[in-house]
């Protein structure tokens, strides 16, 4: 008996012990939970150090870009939109009131209040002027006008910080943390609602948009979802096994096996640190129906076996030691399924899958010693009365299932032929189905189209060009390179003159300087510019120096240049045409538009400055406003680097990847200055990456899931027949839910993605329980008819049964209001019927087909005596 | 009506302050005499004055950008109107970029900008004067000076070494601070740190003087630093090569001075 004999021996012998340990576990996990921390950012998707993630990061940092949370407000009762006084005074109160919230990046929140106008000053023709959009609210309506008459003219404004209908105002609001935003939507709303409260006839409505808040968003409504479904969950199963088996004392111990498993993997994950992402936070819905199925088969075993009035040790040996192998392949095979998520380069989906894994093997363990326990504790009166509740698989032979299940039987091996022949056609349609599957995901659809945040995401990008930003970062390369020839060009300059006390000193000038990346050059001229002045005998050639680094200095700024300018111009020309892109806004915009007004004005004259004099000087005048420090959101202090904001309508990776698309094309045929880098960042274009990254993943860890799990069934089986009969139905069935996915048009998203695994892990705990019993009823009988007949009276209900119980135990994810909690519950109870309806029918129907039964089934004389053991 | 309630309340107050904070009798009691004085200083040295500036814009990353240029100035009257030309030198790519200023107290002012690189004149809208001077963290009023009846001045505290005037403006909407503290040294009138405060009497905005030395006589900043405590950027302006009362005529600030600044002023003398 070994090792699983000792185990149930000890359990039997030392039940308060097996008891005390379990419940200190439970108390130990329990305490670990109040420290939970929960992470619903999307950009940890990806592992810290991914690339694009630190390139991300480091555009952010380098543009100081921040986070932000967008509020609309809308006005379509006005004939002017929101250009009407009760409006823009609104909108004026509420951007003054956010503006000094805590966690608010104060002088880089947009909006029309806080923005500058570049203009002609009306008074005094030829004139420019710098002012504020809106210092005070109009309290006229011709007030109101001109603001909309300045947005107009201006396009970096123009359809972001007002819609292009004039129908919706935005406030851009920068916040310092993602996780202060729910708490700031919450306190802008408080403003709103006041506002509201103030001008109810003001006709307008207020949104807010913006991944951040959608994520935190997320957060807080996952945690109550947390809070409320997989207790349900709980009362479900509860629900459900009392329908089946009619008592509480048959029920409490799987319960506690299930209780016991959730609670101390979940403290186990929270006390190791992890944060818990939206499928971390779904493990006790997981976990749960998993638990208590081998439960159940031990205790339905154990009252078919004892008879009342004996000591219950002996049943329980004979029970346990007949189960514990099935049960620990099936545990084992599913934990695999769930531990294969391990191969996905995703850190939360990783760490769902190893905690499941984890827990489905602890609940096997808390089965084989937790239930034993249980039930010789139990008093003889007690386990009469467990007697009583037959739960034996044939003693209901007239019910309904039963019946069924018959005819199933009798069905699957007169139509075999046609049976097959339709499975493998409907596996070919499938394959179709999965080839058309379109894979994309989009944050803020993980909420139900009739959430506000849906809603305002609606609203605001109907009017906007958009509220999902990417990045376009265009970088200057080899300036290491420029920067030693310069220095070489120098010391020869140096040299030629008379004199070497010019050399020595230059060189150790240049020694001093170059260690400064950024603004070596800068340093070098002012140094340069002191010593003509101080060292009156050399100041010529002093003076000439000076010149070949400005020389250099001027070049050096690259994207001031007009080839480099006239580039970036092209480009985001050729995207403001393409339809995926709402509206970009970039260094050209700007130095167009303050050209623009240096000039008069006329639009006509919206067009780049002619050298990088004219554009240095452009800027020049521009950084003369409130907000010069807007255009460091644009160019890097030292013009090597630049960035084109696209604002896009949708968030769907899908989107997002055709404007990608777009721009490699369009590179492609107009290819980038030399020594110019082109990357992407934004939370738009993270989503694309981390999405791509869990498809080429989860084909890895299906793959291997799929190996290890044959290995597996060859291992069990010993023969490679029954294997890879093993194998058929999860093939199956996975095969038609994605070609299911793929025809109805469903997004492949990440819940999606992460079930394929799971599909694997569970549906071929069926195939296991339906070819042992096959295969050890042929060995009693001899007879393929007389097998088919036994396995439909017995195995085949508990497999409905099983496939019952844990389908019905995730279907409270349906009732929830996020999204991917729902596609999980309703694909998880799919594959769970598909899966158990495929074994029953099919397999049988294909073993029919095959001739030689004696040698399918019967291996050994060994494992023949080995079976007998199980049996 | 004010001054009745008010005197026995000054008598107070000085009272109170004599036994913590000996006065001195050369001490001055009403502010806006002590910022008269410290507008003279600050911005009416002499009858005209030159003097080349250094300045360096640091983000609150580190990154740092330097400009270099030379301010001239005369005064049509002292505490009055007077004129700024600003010419920069570096770098390269703005070199002979100009600002002519003709500052106006009590009203607009004439403000010029002439950009080579686009060989354009161009009137600015007087307007605003809390705008960016040229991406720099100080403001144009910075550097020409606030009018100063634009706010009401009162002394808060007299130290040992300072007045110390805390200043609000009369027209609340004019300006995006609402008010700020100056200290005023006694004895030079140089406004050594000012700080300004936002409606929620928060601390965001400080001017500082780093260094001054006497110049011909009167009392000249030589280093200065303003920080924007919200972005936690700043800028340093270095002055160097100062001269006053160089006899600059009028002239030199007309529009012709724009596109051909005047050298002989220009130029740093040996």
């Amino acid at each position: 008996m070994g090792f699983k004999g000792w185990l149930v021996s000890l359990s039997m012998q030392k039940p308060k012990q097996v008891f005390l340990v379990i419940f200190a576990l439970v108390v130990l996990a329990g305490l670990q939970i109040p420290s939970i921390k929960v992470d619903t950012d999307p950009e940890n998707m990806l592992p810290h150090d991914q690339v694009d993630r630190l390139f991300h990061d480091e555009v952010k940092k380098r543009f100081s870009l921040y986070d932000m949370i967008v509020v609309g407000v809308v006005n379509t009762e006005h004939e002017q939109g929101i250009y009407n006084p009760q409006t823009l005074q609104d909108l004026h109160k509420l951007s003054s009131a956010v503006q000094v919230m805590d966690g608010v990046i104060r002088q880089d929140l947009m909006a029309l209040n806080t923005v500058d106008n570049i203009s002609q000053s009306p008074d005094q023709p030829g004139t420019i002027r710098f002012e504020w959009m809106m210092k005070t609210a109009p309290t006229t309506q011709v007030d109101a006008e001109q603001i909309k008459a300045s947005v107009e003219n201006l396009p970096l404004l123009k359809n972001t910080l007002v819609s292009g209908d004039g129908q919706a105002a935005g406030i851009y609001i920068p916040i310092e943390s993602k996780s202060e935003s729910y708490r700031l939507s919450k306190e802008i709303q408080l403003v709103i609602d006041e506002l509201n409260s103030v001008s109810p006839a003001s006709g307008n409505a207020f949104y807010m948009a913006g991944l951040p808040v959608a994520e935190d968003t997320f957060g807080v409504e996952m945690f109550i979802q947390m809070a409320i479904s997989a207790p349900l969950a709980g009362l479900m199963i509860f629900v459900l096994m009392w329908v089946f088996f009619r008592s509480m004392l048959l029920i409490t111990a799987p319960m506690l096996v299930a209780m016991a498993a959730v609670i101390i993997t979940m403290g186990l994950l929270i006390g190791q640190g992890y944060t818990v992402h939206i499928m971390s936070s779904m493990i006790p819905i997981f976990l749960m129906p998993i638990a208590v199925v081998d439960s159940v088969h031990i205790l339905s075993e154990f009252s078919d076996r004892y008879k009342p009035g004996e000591k219950p040790q002996s049943a329980l040996r004979a029970v346990v030691g007949h189960l514990f192998t099935p049960m620990l392949y099936t545990s084992i095979t599913s934990a695999v399924g769930f531990a294969s998520l391990a191969f996905t380069p995703i850190p939360p989906v990783q760490i769902f899958g190893l905690h499941v894994a984890f827990g489905i093997l602890l609940a096997f363990a808390l089965t084989v010693t937790l239930v034993p326990a249980y039930i010789v504790s139990l008093s003889p009166k007690r386990l009469a009365a467990l007697k009583d509740h037959s739960l034996s698989e044939d003693a209901d032979q007239s019910g309904k299932l039963g019946r069924l299940l018959s005819a199933t039987g009798r069905f699957s091996i007169a139509k075999s032929k046609g049976l097959v022949v339709m499975f493998v056609a409907v596996s070919a349609v499938s394959i179709y189905g999965l080839t058309t599957i379109q894979i994309n995901d989009n944050p803020v659809r993980w909420f139900k189209e009739d959430h506000r945040l849906r809603v305002a995401d609606k609203v605001m990008n109907s009017h906007f060009s958009g509220t999902y930003d990417a990045f376009l970062v265009l970088d200057r390369t080899g300036l290491e390179d420029e920067k030693e020839s310069l220095l070489a060009q120098l010391v020869m300059q140096a040299k030629q003159g008379e004199g070497s006390s010019i050399k020595t000193q230059l060189e150790t000038l240049l020694a001093s300087v170059q260690d400064d990346d950024g603004a070596w050059l800068q340093k070098l001229a002012f140094a340069l510019d002191d010593l003509a002045y101080e060292d009156t005998a050399n100041e010529m050639q002093w003076m000439a120096l000076l010149e070949t680094v400005e020389q250099a200095q001027t070049d050096s700024k690259y994207f001031l240049t007009p080839h480099a300018l006239a580039y970036l111009d092209d480009l985001q020309r050729y995207l403001n045409e393409s339809d995926l892109v709402g509206k970009s806004n970039s260094l050209v915009t700007l130095l167009k538009t303050v050209y623009r007004e240096l000039q008069g004005g006329d639009s006509s004259q919206y067009k780049l400055p002619a050298n990088s004099a004219a554009a240095a000087q452009t800027i020049l005048s521009f950084q003369s406003s409130h907000r010069p420090d807007d255009l460091w959101h644009m160019v890097t202090p030292d013009y090597n680097s630049t960035a084109l904001w696209l604002q896009l309508k949708s968030g769907d990776n899908q989107d997002m990847s055709q404007v990608i698309q777009l721009v490699d094309e369009y590179v492609a045929n107009h290819p980038l200055p030399e020594n110019v880098e082109m990357n992407w960042a934004g939370l738009t274009y993270i989503n694309v990456v981390w999405q791509e990254q869990m498809v080429s993943g989860m084909l890895s860890s299906l793959t291997s899931a799929f190996f290890m799990v044959l290995v597996m069934m060859l291992v069990l089986f010993r023969s490679i027949k029954i294997g890879f009969l093993a194998m058929l139905p999860l093939t199956v069935t996975i095969l038609f839910i994605y070609g299911v996915i793929g025809f109805v048009g469903k997004d492949y998203d990440m819940p999606i993605a992460v079930l394929s695994a799971l599909t694997l892990g569970l549906s071929v705990d069926f195939a296991i329980h339906f070819l042992e019993r096959c295969r050890a009823i042929y060995r009693d009988t001899g007879d393929w008819p007389a097998t088919v007949d036994e396995v439909y009276k017995g195995p085949a209900r508990a497999i409905s049964r099983n496939a019952v119980v844990v389908a019905v135990g995730f279907t409270p994810l349906l009732f929830a209001p996020l999204v991917p909690y729902i596609t999980v519950g309703f694909f998880l109870a799919m594959i769970m019927a598909v899966s158990a309806v495929v074994t029953v029918v099919l397999l049988p129907a294909v073993i029919n087909g095959i001739k030689n039964k004696d040698q399918l089934f019967t291996v050994s004389a060994a494992d023949v005596k080995e079976e007998k053991e199980h049996v | 009506m004010f001054k009745l309630i008010a005197k026995p309340a000054l008598m107070v107050i000085l009272a109170a302050s004599t036994w913590s904070n000996p006065l001195l009798a050369s001490d001055l009691t009403d502010a806006n005499e002590i910022v008269a004085n410290a507008n003279l200083t600050s911005y009416y040295a002499a009858n005209d004055g030159r003097s080349e500036a250094r300045m360096l814009i640091k983000d609150a990353q580190g990154r740092e950008q330097k400009r270099q240029f030379t301010i001239l100035r005369r005064d049509r009257s002292d505490g009055g109107e007077q004129d700024f030309l600003v010419v920069f030198s570096r770098p390269a790519d703005v070199r002979n970029t100009v600002f002519l200023v003709a500052k106006k107290p009590g009203s607009d002012d004439d403000r010029w900008l002439y950009l080579p690189g686009l060989d354009l004149v161009k009137r600015i809208s007087a307007g605003d004067k809390r705008t960016s001077f040229v991406g720099s963290h100080y403001f144009y009023e910075d550097v020409s000076g606030r009018g100063i009846a634009e706010d009401n001045h009162q002394l808060k505290e007299t130290t040992e070494q300072y007045y110390i005037v805390e200043n609000q403006p009369v027209d609340p909407k004019s300006a995006e601070f609402s008010r700020y503290t100056a200290w005023i040294n006694k004895s030079t009138f140089l406004p050594e740190k000012i700080e300004y405060f936002d409606e929620g009497g928060e601390l965001y905005r400080r001017v500082e003087v780093l260094a001054s030395e006497l110049v011909q006589g009167h009392e000249t900043v030589t280093k200065s630093r303003v920080s924007d405590l919200r972005s936690g950027g700043q800028t340093t302006l270095e002055f160097r090569f100062q001269a006053y009362d160089l006899g600059m005529e009028q002239a030199v600030f007309s529009e012709r001075s724009l596109r051909k600044p005047p050298r002989e002023w220009l130029r740093r003398s040996r």
